[in-house]
């Protein structure tokens, strides 16, 4: 009869066989990708024709000196910081009203708040262009019937609130995601650990601090990783749908410059050196929200 | 100090510097330059420094 160490090697082939199709795909279409992103910054090549040259590390230090670039990466920080703060906050107090709270209509109101996280982007991106136009806009059309024109903006035409205007379209799009996110975690810490807390003689609010954040914490860890992610990517959607970077380069963000200088003004080998930045920046944030975040989950 | 002052004063403290590291992103973006560009990282850092330090206790 064979042992359990015959058994283990006897499995490996199959264990491998069975491995191999997802190993090729990863490779394939992760791997590779992300190697060539790497390997054609050091090149400049227009993206169609057949020559390329090989440069070093030109493309990097071009970017010392491209202030859009820098503009761009200011963006980017900036929404990350801003829609992390605004969209965890909120989705936290929302989803602790909707779990501890007994609100009549609050499968409505759940129901509202997620629909956003189930519609496109570009969606999203029509229905803000919408509410934000100039002279019909439902925010500026408000603005006009209370009397108070001196508020109305050009909200997508001025430089110092588009960005803002953006960000209130990200905050808009996931905060019901990240919402029952936290619900899920929530609905799922027993009810006598809060009936021990109150005998203790916790308010909602030390109980909000004491017991319901420490038992969520690893959804909140992953839903951090989560907005690092989304702030580069949810946002170059955004940014194409609703202001193509404009007015004046005000609302680019990192992968909107990439997509820019790679596709359309035909320097590939510089929009993937940028590449290379946006994924050196979203490793290293990543990497230090899990580390400054980890901690033994807590069972009970 | 009792122990409960100095937690308050700890969450007080975490509250300030956090809410002054998002001001300090806000306000540097208008500028624009490796310099604030900087100052942003650096205001993200802090943020995620607050953040270790809260879970430390935890660990």
């Amino acid at each position: 009869m064979a042992g359990p160490a015959a058994r283990r090697r006897g499995s490996g082939p199959f264990v491998l066989a069975c491995l191999l199709p997802a190993l090729v795909l990863f490779v394939l279409f992760m791997i590779v990708p992300t190697v060539n992103v790497f390997r054609m910054s050091f090149y400049t090549w227009s993206g169609f024709s057949p020559d390329m040259r090989f440069v070093g590390l030109d493309n990097f230090v071009r970017l010392l000196d491209d202030t859009q670039f820098v503009r761009a990466f200011q963006n980017t920080v900036a929404l990350l910081v801003v829609v992390t703060v605004v969209t965890m906050g909120m989705g936290l107090f929302l989803a602790a009203i909707m779990t501890r709270q007994r609100l009549r209509g609050r499968t409505l109101y759940r129901f509202v708040l997620y629909v956003p996280s189930v519609l496109s982007v570009v969606v999203i991106a029509a229905i803000f262009s919408a509410l934000y136009d100039q002279e019909n806009g439902l925010i500026n059309g408000t603005l006009r019937l209370l009397s108070l024109d001196g508020l109305r903006q050009v909200w997508l035409g001025d430089q110092d609130i588009v960005l803002w205007s953006l960000a209130i379209a990200m905050v808009w799009q996931s905060l019901g995601y990240y919402m029952v996110l936290y619900m899920s975690g929530m609905a799922s810490i027993p009810e006598e650990v809060y009936e021990a807390s109150a005998l203790d003689g916790a308010s909602a609010g030390r109980q909000f601090f004491a017991v319901t954040l420490p038992l969520i914490w690893q959804n909140l860890r992953t839903t951090l990783t989560f907005f690092v992610m989304s702030a580069v990517n949810l946002s170059f959607v955004l940014v194409r749908a609703m202001t193509g970077g404009g007015p004046d380069g005000s609302s680019e963000v990192l992968l909107s410059y990439m997509y820019k200088q790679a596709y359309t003004n035909s320097s590939y080998g510089y929009g993937m050196a940028i590449g290379v930045v946006i994924f050196a920046f979203s490793f290293l944030v990543s990497l230090l929200v899990s580390r400054a975040t980890r901690r033994e989950p807590l069972q009970f | 100090m009792k122990d409960s002052t100095r937690g308050v004063l700890l969450v007080t403290a975490r509250t300030i510097i956090a809410a002054a590291c998002v001001a300090a992103v806000v306000v540097a973006r208008t500028t624009v330059g490796w310099d604030s560009l900087a100052i942003m990282l650096v205001a993200l850092a802090v943020l995620l420094g607050v953040l270790a330090s809260y879970n430390r206790r935890f660990r």
